[in-house]
């Protein structure tokens, strides 16, 4: 049986999307059959960052409306044969989500893969709730900065309130990426820390990932970072996705860079 | 602390400590309100159900957590 891990944030822009990717891709390059599903209905994203765009034909709607096989919908990534991609409506909005289709979809896909990535939209509405109901795991994305961090706070105790697992008596498990975190601000004492967010949010943290430039050239090409074995951001994406699979990995030190000035004076 | 942060004083208005006492307080008040979301409702069913009996002219309640347990204060407003 596969596992539902549900990448959420309720504040947009932090970088849902861009990590599922980047953890989608890590964890098929780990050998784990991977299926990435964008559950933002309207706001289509998860095809470009992933580089599929050109290839959808139908989507995770005319699936749940039975307009096509699942077969037909499903995309597999150019360069991993562990990686599969269901995308995002462009043309309806996210109140077509019905509970009891997306169930069902899901069930079938736990049967297929080892893992189901569900992308959340950004918010706390239908889509957003869908998208956390059947979640086994939810990875909530923050970054260091008071909307964003109180924002992850709201949706989790969303999700403690609405999941499928929650009302059966069991527990989401939840964890934290800090993403986008610029270590010369943390250092100058302008930015939360990881601890800081930690301790405000109360959960465990699986992964830190620094602002890195390479996110977004990498997304100019439809090239997830996480295949260039150079970027900083990339290696924290891979480290977060064997601790997803259970392994102990010893987190990076992100050190800011000192200037000239700075490190002649220290 | 080094001798560049003495000299420029780089941490004297460090943001994040401001941050940090913002958002702890603003959290400990969203938590309270959002770990009982059917409050709302309960609370307009409570005056309904008090109106069967007697004249209601407010219905206050009042949350509170503790380590084990959750509690819910309820005070009852009655007309004259």
């Amino acid at each position: 049986m596969g596992t539902v891990i549900t990448v959420t944030s309720g504040k947009g822009g932090v970088g849902k999307s861009t990590s599922l990717a980047n953890i989608a891709v890590a964890l098929a390059d780990l050998g784990k059959k991977v299926i990435a599903i964008d559950f933002d209905i309207g706001l289509r994203n998860l095809d470009m960052i992933l580089g599929l765009e050109n290839r959808i034909v139908y989507d995770v709607i005319d699936v749940m409306e039975g307009n096509c096989n699942l077969s037909q919908a499903v995309i597999q990534d150019k360069h991993s044969k562990n990686l599969y991609f269901l995308p995002a409506s462009q043309s309806k909005d996210k109140t077509i989500l019905d509970k009891a289709k997306v169930n069902s979809l899901i069930e079938t896909l736990r049967t297929q893969y080892d893992i189901i990535m569900l992308d959340s939209p950004a918010g706390i509405e239908g889509g957003f709730e869908h998208a956390i109901a059947f979640a086994d795991r939810a990875l909530i994305i923050s970054t260091p900065d008071v909307s964003s961090v109180r924002d992850a706070d709201r949706v989790i105790g969303i999700i403690d309130a609405k999941s499928l697992k929650a009302q059966q008596g069991e527990e989401v498990q939840k964890e934290v990426i800090i993403n986008r975190l610029k270590p010369d601000m943390v250092e100058r004492g302008d930015m939360l820390s990881t601890d800081d967010v930690l301790k405000i949010l109360a959960l465990p943290l699986i992964g830190v990932v620094p602002e890195d430039e390479k996110v977004i050239s990498s997304t100019n090409t439809g090239q997830p970072v996480v295949r260039d074995p150079k970027a900083l951001s990339g290696q924290a994406y891979r480290h977060i996705a064997r601790r997803i699979l259970g392994e102990e990995v010893e987190f990076m030190i992100l050190k800011g860079k000192k200037s000239l000035l700075k490190r002649l004076f220290s | 602390m080094s001798m560049f942060d003495a000299l420029f004083g780089s941490k004297k208005n460090a943001s994040a400590a401001q941050a940090r006492d913002r958002l702890s307080i603003m959290l400990a008040h969203e938590r309270a309100q959002n770990s009982f979301p059917f409050m709302e409702a309960m609370r307009n069913d409570i005056i309904e159900v008090i109106r069967k009996y007697t004249t209601v002219e407010n219905v206050h309640i009042k949350s509170e957590k503790n380590q084990n347990i959750d509690i819910l204060e309820i005070e009852i407003v009655l007309g004259k």
